[in-house]
């Protein structure tokens, strides 16, 4: 009954993954001044999407599904949002309750009306050949599926996109003065739209790693708030790329702890395993430094931002 | 109609996308008019997807139009005041029977029962009655009992795990039931019990077995409906891990790794409930439904009947006898439910 530090870890990762995803995606929309509650939409809509996509086409076609089912539940509220003007935290929920519900009905439309308990195939973890082998990070980090190295690519990605890019620039600046970027010829509705789209997307992703990388099949509602988790790592992770990575970890790791505790039969009543996740959170959310990191115009709509 | 009733349901729109495929599922309900004909609704805390205790409850709803001509309907609620609001919804439309379908359920029901007077409603599980109110209390105990028997007679480690959805009585009494099943065949038998939290958790039901499996459990006993999709497949992943399904009959959901099942046969029950209400002989009161009434059963996966002992299959096979005589029941049948 001893815990493998370095399964311990390797668990961790594979829990925070499409946390991380999801929190990657709604990094650049919350930047680009706006927040995605529609972002578990967009994840369970991924979730379905991987299992229309993999079952009739193989893996790869249920993450190109995953993306599309994620961009279109996102298209949703970017047109509601950006062109209808509507209130983004109502249009968010609206959008999550309707991707829960639509994925529900589509899942009984095709599968019948008790569902079918179906197995996908799912990426089998891929060791990077040397660094598998470092002490302790070495499985936890480079002993897992594709998925996460996409995964360390797109945080890359995004820490050198952001601050050193022109287009970086533009989003920050819709995200902080809207009409500052307006008067320097950036159009904050365009910068938005793909904002949420690629949010949007990541979501998808976040919901097809879930199916194809982890559980193996789908079951109604099985992202189970990881939307909401997701933008919650973004605000411990205090916007930034870094950050993001280094709570959606946290989170991971707190989840596995979570497992590990119920696992090892300790009479202790369950409810408290299951809130240490949160716990943990908010301990790291009070503990760290309240310097205001939230993009000035975040949840801002355009024709009222400063 | 059927559409509109629906419609006219809380306004969430969870519960209209979930309704307007019930009525496409069902179009031969439509046309007729509800309030004469005998109707009969279901309110679920899951989806019926679950292969499991909600899609059982479905199946026993439709079996109740097949065989009775009921006017069905079906929606899938979440919260206590979601409970409440459609035990009243159906009242309010006259409907004859409205199955809460748990434990859970049976305080909106002992609260919105009084209001319609001409509905009965039944949750299936808990134990509180009242004029138009009854209660189907299952002995989930009885057959948990024969599964830890099996379990026990398996397992190489002797570390063996329970996994639920959220600890409702009559999920832990099922647990503490199998545990002494466990116990009866291997004293030093440890058992670990984890709860996911929720019903719905794929993820979560598979994280929460592969960290049980890691601690050397070898046999998952697991209660947690769609969350418990994800143990299905966590034993797939692993090697010589063997489920015990629940609820419904699992064994087809993962033929490999599921020993068996403990059954509630929920179409039966449902049936009777239905048939007790249209005949107009409805009397309010607790149903026990145990393995003498044929209602819970213990049924072994004969994929995998040869990976059983045979002295274990004979062992349960005289136990069963015993309970059906009603020589023998298990201890934890006697905690409350």
């Amino acid at each position: 009954m001893s815990i493998d530090a370095a399964e311990f870890m390797q668990a961790s990762v594979r829990t925070a993954t499409p946390l991380a995803l999801a929190a990657y995606g709604e990094l650049v929309v919350e930047r680009a001044g706006v927040i995605n509650l529609g972002l578990e939409g967009a994840m369970i809509a991924g979730a379905f999407g991987a299992l229309v996509g993999a079952s009739a086409g193989g893996i790869g076609a249920g993450f190109a599904m995953a993306v599309v089912a994620g961009c279109a539940a996102t298209l949703l509220m970017a047109w509601v949002v950006l062109w209808l003007r509507a209130d983004a935290v109502i249009a968010g929920t609206a959008v999550t309750l309707l991707a829960l519900g639509l994925t529900g009905t589509l899942y009984r439309a095709l599968y019948g009306a008790q569902g079918a308990a179906l197995s996908v195939p799912t990426l089998a973890p891929v060791a990077v050949p040397g660094l598998h082998q470092l002490p302790w990070i070495g499985p936890a980090f480079f002993e897992q599926p594709l998925a996460t190295y996409a995964l360390y690519a797109m945080a890359c990605g995004l820490w050198w996109w952001l601050p050193r890019t022109h287009a970086g620039l533009a989003l920050r600046a819709t995200g902080e003065r809207p009409d500052a970027a307006l008067a320097a010829g950036i159009s904050p509705v365009t910068v938005r739209a793909w904002a949420l789209l690629f949010g949007g997307a990541m979501g998808g992703l976040a919901g097809g790693v879930l199916v194809l990388a982890q559980v193996g099949t789908f079951a109604e509602g099985m992202s189970a708030g990881r939307g909401f988790i997701a933008i919650a790592i973004v605000v411990l992770g205090r916007w930034s790329p870094v950050g993001v990575a280094l709570a959606a970890l946290l989170f991971g790791s707190a989840s596995q702890l979570q497992y590990v505790f119920q696992s090892l039969g300790w009479p202790v009543p369950y409810q408290l395993f299951l809130a240490l996740p949160y716990v943990l959170t908010l301990l790291v959310l009070a503990g760290t430094q309240r310097r205001a990191a939230a993009p000035a115009s975040l949840g801002a709509p355009l024709d009222t931002a400063p | 109609m059927l559409f509109l009733r629906r419609l006219l349901a809380p306004l969430l729109v969870f519960n209209i996308s979930v309704g307007i495929f019930g009525a496409c599922a069902s179009p031969k309900d439509a046309g007729k008019s509800a309030a004469a004909a005998f109707s009969v609704a279901l309110l679920t805390p899951g989806s019926i997807s679950d292969q499991s205790w909600n899609g059982g409850a479905y199946d026993g709803l439709l079996r109740i139009r097949d065989s009775l001509g009921a006017d069905i309907s079906h929606i899938q609620t979440k919260t206590p005041a979601e409970f409440e609001e459609n035990f009243r919804q159906y009242g309010a439309k006259g409907y004859s029977l409205v199955f809460g379908h748990g434990f859970e359920f049976q305080d909106a029901a002992a609260r919105v029962g009084p209001s319609f007077p001409n509905t009965v409603y039944v949750t299936t599980g808990g134990t509180r009655t009242s004029a138009n109110v009854s209660a189907m209390s299952f002995a989930f105990e009885q057959p948990s009992f024969l599964a830890g028997v099996v379990a026990a007679s398996v397992s190489q480690s002797g570390i063996i795990g329970c996994i639920g959805g959220t600890e409702l009585p009559p999920v832990k009494a099922g647990f503490a039931s199998f545990a002494q099943g466990v116990h009866f065949v291997n004293p030093n038998a440890k058992v670990v019990t984890a709860y996911i939290g929720n019903w719905d958790d794929a993820g979560a039901g598979k994280e929460q077995a592969l960290a049980q499996v890691a601690r050397g459990v070898d046999v998952i006993y697991q209660n947690a409906d769609a969350a418990g999709l994800g143990i299905f497949q966590a034993a797939k992943d692993s090697k010589r891990v063997y489920v015990i399904g629940s609820n419904s009959n699992q064994n087809g959901v993962a033929p490999n790794v599921t020993l068996g099942s403990v059954v509630i046969d929920l179409p039966a029950a449902f049936m009777s409930m239905a048939r007790e209400v249209k005949s107009g002989q409805f009397t309010p009161r607790v149903h026990v439904l145990d393995t003498r009434s044929g209602v819970m059963k213990w049924i072994v996966n004969p994929a995998l009947r040869s990976a059983i002992p045979t002295r274990a299959l004979q062992v349960v096979d005289s136990l069963e006898q015993h309970m059906r005589a009603g020589t023998f029941t298990p201890p934890a049948a006697t905690g409350t439910r």
